[in-house]
């Protein structure tokens, strides 16, 4: 096992070195830079080259592109991530301030869509072909097919704005901090981000309940005469479940892509939305902390992925 | 209470209806299952076997039916029609694994990768006894030992894929065996072995069958596990018991075209690689188009226009009958 997350660990390494200089290439190639957005364009109209240089030299932005990576990964190597260029203040600080809404939204999201999928996937299963298994399906299939922004405005639009039931938007009211309060801000972003999620994993669960449920050990299960929920549940769906998890942590790169979208829409404080502001600020070390967050995470759901298949299936060995 | 007789099949039926098309993979089967004995049922690979068996059990998949035929199992407080049960319901699932078991071909697929062997066995245990959990385990650990598994008490807590083949099938057996079935059907349960586990695996099941009086119904390809075993043979073909009869009779004196070709077509265990083998001519007809009347007749030597009815049931003896016009010439090898 230790021998295992050692390995694991490793492995890890190369890849975020690979992942970061890609997405600092990237962004290298992008028009503009920092400077260019912290001055406003009438000013920047009059200001002479000097000054200009001057800023771009304090700001590190003259070395040459793999110089600046490599300082930029020596600076995160000692625990250093450098400031914001737009606001000054401490990256450290902006991802501690920003992650807990991103995990909370996450996490939730992630629930819902397991939860749910694999409920409503194995109904749809064990009801193969009559009426609530066609419209499972139907609303399966729309719900992997239309974008998660369109589902938001929609949500928004009837659930806060015309029902008023809940909240459009932000995470919490000022001064009611506490995890009730906070959430019915969370339903609506939560689900519309889970919905996506919901829909594959139900399409998956039904595929994989039923492809249990044909299993030759089913038969023998009922040639014992236990109970039929007993069949269907401690042998068909336990069985259905590894893949169903496995599906899911595979998918969970598509919920964090998600979920910066959704915290613009639902103006969820998260990392996502600060993302999507460093992004368009030209604001480097920013964006590479959140995208180095973002590629952990993943790298982090699929070791998660590997860790329940092996508690799931005996037959499979983390090693 | 019938004194000898536990299982009686009568005029079966069951149909798949696939594609709006028909398959009477089993038509119009009748044999009696005797209590302490071996009922061996042989014929080709697709002639309705496995339906039949599984016909017993209810455990036909939801496209098949049972269309006509009644299946009564003679138990202690009365006869009881199995066909006339609810398929999963009550009744069906307290004659299921406590007096009627059944183990299937390949231990591989018919056992649950997930959960140990103990925990499978233990599950027949939990539902037909009044045993407490610490019983159950030791029954289980018992119930391994008495399958000859090496260290049951550390086995009994491992998973099928830590299992060798023959031992997946001898675990599979002490599942059956867990509640002391009256009957045990068997389907093909030793095809994925090698001969000597094989030998083994029959060596068990004709014990349990003097310890328990369990009556055995073997369903098989293999002539030589036929002979080995049976007391009593079925011949089925194209959905239709052909042959029925004592090991002698139907070995000894084939009195179904079918039967001959069949015993001629397989090698018999101990009789030399001097026999002279004859594959059976021709192929098995298509299922979905049969022929008229006896289905074996495009393949037959003796066939001739009155083989285009549906032949009786003739009786040879007592015990031996024949579903053949000219059952009386293929008697005298004419
Ligand atoms: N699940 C099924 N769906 C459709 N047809 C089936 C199914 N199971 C069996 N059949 C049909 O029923 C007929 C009898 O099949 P069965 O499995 O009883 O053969 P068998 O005698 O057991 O053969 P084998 O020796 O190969 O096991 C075949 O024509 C087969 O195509
Ligand atoms: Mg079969």
């Amino acid at each position: 096992m230790l021998e295992y997350i050692t390995r694991r660990t490793l492995v890890l390494i190369p890849m975020l070195l690979i992942i970061t200089f890609l997405i600092y290439a990237g962004l290298e190639l992008t028009p503009g830079d920092a400077v260019s957005f912290m001055v406003s364009p009438d000013v920047l109209a009059n200001i002479s080259p000097e000054r200009l240089e001057a800023l771009r030299e304090s700001l590190g932005l003259n070395d040459p592109f793999v110089i600046r990576y490599f300082k930029w990964l020596g600076g995160v190597l000692r625990g250093d991530f450098g400031y914001s260029l737009t606001s000054g203040v401490p990256i450290s600080k902006i991802v501690i301030d920003r992650l807990p809404a991103t995990i909370e939204l996450s996490v939730a999201a992630l629930l819902i869509s397991t939860v749910l999928g694999s409920i409503l996937g194995t109904l749809s299963a064990l009801k193969k072909g009559s009426m609530l298994d066609h419209m499972l399906t139907v609303a399966g299939m729309i719900g992997v097919s239309i974008p998660q922004f369109f589902f938001g405005l929609v949500a928004i639009l009837i659930f806060a704005l015309k029902l008023g039931w809940l909240p459009s938007g932000g995470r919490m009211m000022p001064g009611y901090d506490s995890f009730l309060d906070r959430l019915p801000h969370l339903v609506l972003p939560a689900f519309v981000l889970g919905l996506t999620m919901t829909a594959g994993v139900m399409r998956y669960a039904r595929a994989s309940m039923l492809d249990a449920l044909n299993k030759e050990f089913i038969k023998t299960a009922r040639s014992k005469g236990i109970p039929e929920w007993r069949v269907n549940f401690i042998h068909g769906f336990r069985v259905a479940l590894t893949p169903v998890i496995v599906l899911v942590g595979f998918r969970l790169p598509m919920l964090i892509g998600g979920s910066v979208i959704i915290e613009q829409i639902f103006q969820w404080p998260g990392i996502g939305k600060e993302f999507v502001a460093a992004v368009r600020g030209q604001n480097l070390p920013l964006v590479m902390m959140i995208a180095l967050f973002f590629v952990l995470a993943v790298l982090i759901a699929s070791f998660l992925v590997d860790f329940f298949t092996a508690l799931l299936d005996p037959r499979v060995k983390l090693d | 209470m019938n004194e000898e007789i536990i299982i009686t099949v009568n005029n079966l039926k069951t149909y798949f209806y696939t594609n709006q098309r028909c398959n009477k993979a089993v038509d119009g089967v009748s044999f009696k299952l005797k209590r302490g004995k071996t009922l061996c049922m042989v014929g080709e690979s697709g002639c309705g076997k496995s339906v039949t068996a599984t016909s017993i059990m209810r455990l036909l998949p939801t496209l098949a039916r049972i269309e006509e035929g009644e299946i009564i199992y003679h138990s202690e407080e009365g006869d009881i029609r199995i066909d006339q049960l609810a398929k999963n319901g009550k009744k069906m699932r307290s004659l299921r694994g406590s007096e009627i078991a059944m183990i299937f071909q390949d231990p591989m697929t018919a056992l649950n990768p997930v959960y140990t062997v103990g925990f499978q066995i233990i599950e027949s245990l939990r539902y037909h006894t009044k045993m407490t959990k610490r019983a159950r385990r030791k029954k289980a650990i018992e119930l391994l030992r008495g399958m000859g598994i090496p260290l049951p008490e550390q086995r009994v807590d491992e998973f099928l894929h830590q299992y060798s083949g023959g031992m997946r099938q001898r675990a599979m057996i002490a599942m059956g065996m867990s509640c002391n079935p009256k009957v045990l059907i068997a389907d093909e349960p030793t095809t994925a072995l090698d001969v000597t586990i094989q030998a083994q695996i029959f060596d068990l099941m004709n014990q349990l069958k003097e310890t328990y009086k369990t009556a055995i119904m073997m369903i098989t390809h293999d002539m030589g596990v036929v002979a080995e075993l049976a007391d009593d043979v079925v011949v089925m073909y194209m959905g239709n018991i052909v042959e029925s009869g004592t090991v002698e009779e139907v070995f000894k004196t084939p009195a179904h075209p079918y039967t001959k070709a069949l015993l001629k077509s397989i090698p018999v265990l101990g009789c030399g690689k001097n026999q002279e083998l004859e594959p059976i001519r021709g192929n098995t007809p298509d299922p979905y188009n049969r022929p008229e009347g006896c289905q074996f007749n495009p393949r037959c030597d003796y066939c001739d226009e009155k083989c285009f009815e549906m032949p009786n049931d003739f009786k040879v003896t007592g015990t031996h009958h024949a579903k053949c016009w000219h059952y009386r010439k293929v008697l005298e090898n004419e």
